[in-house]
């Protein structure tokens, strides 16, 4: 078994050659200068001075995360680059347990940190486990013990933890340099810090700890695997911190509605809803169906409603109005195919026309082909009265549109 | 040209565009290049035949994770191109029926861009490139809309005046050779891509604005407002697009605190017509000083439907031969991308495995410190 090893996922950037049980080769370079421009160079300085063929490579591993989100990413798309021409499967490894795998054979606790800004690190705990092989008195073989898997969580968090433990720890990674005050201070357990040649990311524990997935067939392919940041985007993280509450009750209402099939919620649209949505657009209108570019432009905006009818989890309707200075435009209107008949489109929009008198709507106004008897009757039962045509409005197939207004003094 | 179109599980729309008129078959002399895009948030690839032929092209868009942040997002984008990318690249050669084998090059865009997007790309192309041992080509982004050009127009040759017009860029460019550009002009301030998308939000029309004011555009009046035109003093060629969104955007604010009636489409086809009378006039006028009887678009707006006739007309007017590329064409894609690396290519340009990402990498200055490899 030959491993190519690749870890960019902190300031190290590492690239390594392991055949079997031994190290042929390791490159490694802890300095300011960019994984981008170092690392291919270095595979490639690796490959001339051990004569390497790439193509008798069986398998690329590749630190998957944590780590910094764009050094992962380099690490990952070069591993992914290589994997896909070479045609070998990759093999994923969690950058902390990696680090931890430094320190074979330590039966201390062993907590890598990571330093991950704003006073945060990823970390895990480790322990190795000494076995007798069969047959063996006085050889040993260590296992690796995760007890707790790699995560990401505040100094104080992991020190409470290492605590809890109760016995010595050795601690390793750029978080100790980075966090050492706060350390000493909240640890209460005695503490040694790993010496420089095993307290990094490292190409050869990357490696060694590789050869132990290969043989347990921990492997995926290259077009299937993709880093573990651990972290959302910031963009991600702000949008749910907004919206927490509001996902629940989400989550809530969707678990009850599938309790009871029958039942049919109409609710507002929220930004989740808006694939399910564009779909049911689509399968109602085709080409003329809102995107979900459109749909999701149209619900930031705060002139407009948008509503969705929600049957047994699943979006079986939707609706939308915008509000243009007192005319409420009418711009979407879809039910499911399988639901129709059941006065979900009724429902909904008595809803829709009742919430646009909240945002200052006084009449209403929309556009049907002038064909589509079913909606026409629907909108005539809403009191909506038809206003003329707008000729050779829709396309495929050509079909004019009929206007329909539903006025203030006419309720 | 054909596009057949997926909506995936995620959202991301998967796209392959079909030239009919391509031909796979490759002889001797031919030289197919795999091109790779990930400057913003679409992941793409192609493969291209002598510059000119696109046997596959790919797009990957992730506009509608974007939407939903009011643009894009940098992390998101990158995370996706990581996911989409060797799916993107699979289907570009499996739908040119090659295999990495029959490719000669690997082609990259380098910049300008969002330095995490590019990196992805990048990274893949340099993997790419050494695990084949095939040459690597780093290419501008801009250089890319403009060379997407020749893949429609067989007969069109260097030099011509470009100019390239999209949501980042507004330059008026002359194309001296494959591969050797002069800026004569550009913007002082927006782009003509985020002009159009401020004023469409304004007016109610929604992201993508430039599609947006285009549809409504053809059913008002251009001449119902005139928007003032700036012209810069001293550089007759170079654009200035905020005075203009400002006038609209006053115009709209002042409508409606009299309680006016806007008419969107009036509106729009103003301003339209603001923004496409400088690009064209000062188009018109660079070909005829510097005495150039080509005139070519790309970019995002370049698809936009009054740019093109007046150009036209214009152009047919002062008897320059024009040209533009498909809309589909006009938007980030690789397959243009593969046109204008095929020219670096012949010219010898290679790229060592010390390529990064450059996201304001100038046009037409060729970054040559990343030359290194001489395969």
């Amino acid at each position: 078994m030959k491993i190519l090893g690749i870890d960019t996922s902190g300031l190290v950037g590492a690239v390594a050659i392991a055949d079997g049980d031994m190290l042929v080769s390791q490159f490694s370079v802890q300095y300011k200068t960019t994984h981008s421009e170092i690392l291919m160079p270095m595979l490639e300085d690796i490959c001339k001075k051990i004569h390497l063929d790439l193509s008798s490579i069986d398998a690329i591993a590749v630190a998957k995360g944590p780590g910094s989100f764009t050094g992962l990413r380099i690490g990952s798309a070069t591993a992914k680059g290589l994997a896909l021409a070479l045609d070998k499967p990759i093999i994923p490894i969690p950058t902390v347990d990696a680090i931890a795998y430094n320190l074979y054979g330590v039966e201390k606790i062993i907590c890598p940190m990571m330093d991950a800004k704003r006073k945060q690190v990823y970390t895990g705990l480790y322990t190795f486990v000494p076995n007798t092989p069969e047959g063996k008195s006085l050889e040993r073989t260590f296992d690796m013990q995760v007890i707790h898997e790699q995560f990401a969580t505040s100094i104080e968090d992991i020190a409470t933890r290492i605590n809890e433990l109760g016995k010595p720890v050795v601690l390793l990674g750029d978080g100790v340099p980075a966090y050492h005050d706060e350390i000493e201070e909240l640890l209460k357990v005695p503490f040694s810090i790993a010496p420089m040649h095993q307290n990094r990311q490292s190409g050869a524990a990357l490696c060694a700890l590789a050869m132990q997935y290969a043989k347990e067939g921990r492997m995926v392919s290259s077009d299937e695997f993709a880093p573990e940041y651990l972290r959302l985007s910031q963009a991600e993280r702000e949008a749910r911190e907004k919206g927490t509450g509001e996902t629940t009750d989400r989550e809530k209402r969707k678990l009850e509605s599938r309790k009871t099939p029958g039942i049919v919620r109409i609710r507002q649209m929220t930004a989740e809803d808006i694939t399910d949505a564009a779909l049911l657009e689509k399968e109602n209108l085709g080409k003329e169906a809102w995107t979900q570019n459109q749909l999701a432009t149209a619900l930031t905006r705060d002139d407009t409603i948008y509503l969705v009818a929600e049957k047994a989890g699943r979006i079986v309707g939707m609706c939308g109005v915008q509000n243009i200075s007192g005319d409420g435009e009418v711009t979407n209107v879809s039910v499911a195919g399988d639901c129709r008949g059941e006065g979900i489109g009724y429902k909904m929009m008595k809803q829709l026309l009742e919430r646009g008198r909240g945002i200052g709507i006084k009449d209403y106004t929309l556009e049907v082909r002038a064909g589509n008897e079913h909606a026409i009757k629907l909108y005539e039962r809403l009191g909506f009265v038809s206003e003329g045509l707008r000729p050779g409005f829709y396309d495929e197939p050509k079909e004019d549109a009929a206007i329909y207004w539903k006025c203030r003094q006419e309720e | 040209m054909k596009i057949d179109k997926n909506v995936e599980d995620d959202g991301v729309i998967f796209m392959s565009i079909k030239d009919g008129n391509s031909d796979a078959v490759k002889d001797s002399g031919d030289v197919l290049i795999l091109a790779i895009e990930s400057s913003c948030d679409e992941t793409a690839a192609a493969v291209v035949k002598n510059g000119r032929e696109v046997l596959s092209n790919i797009i990957s868009s992730q506009i509608a994770l974007h939407t939903i942040y009011g643009g894009v997002v940098p992390e998101i984008a990158s995370r996706k191109h990581v996911e989409k990318m060797n799916g993107c690249i699979r289907a570009a050669l499996s739908e040119a029926h090659l295999t990495l084998k029959d490719i000669d090059a690997v082609a990259v865009t380098y910049g300008p861009g969002l330095v995490g997007a590019l990196l992805v790309g990048v990274s893949e192309a340099k993997a790419i490139s050494f695990a084949t041992g095939k040459p690597l080509i780093g290419v501008h982004h801009i250089e890319g809309h403009i060379s997407a050009n020749f893949i429609e127009n067989k007969d069109l040759e260097p030099p011509f005046v470009c100019l390239v017009v999209s949501g980042g860029h507004s330059h008026l460019v002359v194309v001296k050779d494959y591969g050797e550009y002069e800026i004569i002009g550009q913007t002082r301030d927006d782009a003509a891509g985020e002009a159009f998308d401020k004023v469409a939000r304004a007016i109610g029309l929604g992201y993508p604005g430039g599609p947006k004011i285009d549809k409504a555009a053809r059913e008002g009046n251009p001449d119902a407002f005139t928007f003032p035109q700036a012209q810069i003093p001293d550089a007759e060629y170079d654009f200035s697009f905020s005075g203009l969104k400002s006038s609209v955007l006053n115009y709209i604010n002042q409508a409606k605190m009299q309680g006016q009636e806007l008419d969107q489409a009036d509106v729009a086809a103003s301003f339209q017509k603001a923004v496409v009378e400088v690009l064209v006039s000062h188009a018109i006028k660079a070909c005829k000083e510097y005495g150039y009887n080509k005139l070519a678009i790309a970019g995002g707006v370049a698809s936009n439907s009054g740019l093109r006739e007046l150009m036209e007309k214009e152009c047919k007017a002062n008897k320059i031969q024009f040209y533009r590329p498909s809309p589909v064409l006009c938007t980030d894609n690789a397959a243009m991308i593969g046109a204008a690396a095929y020219y670096e290519y012949k010219k010898g340009v290679r790229f060592g495995l010390d390529m990064n990402a450059v996201p304001n990498l100038p046009l037409g200055d060729r970054e040559r410190k990343f030359h290194g490899r001489g395969n």
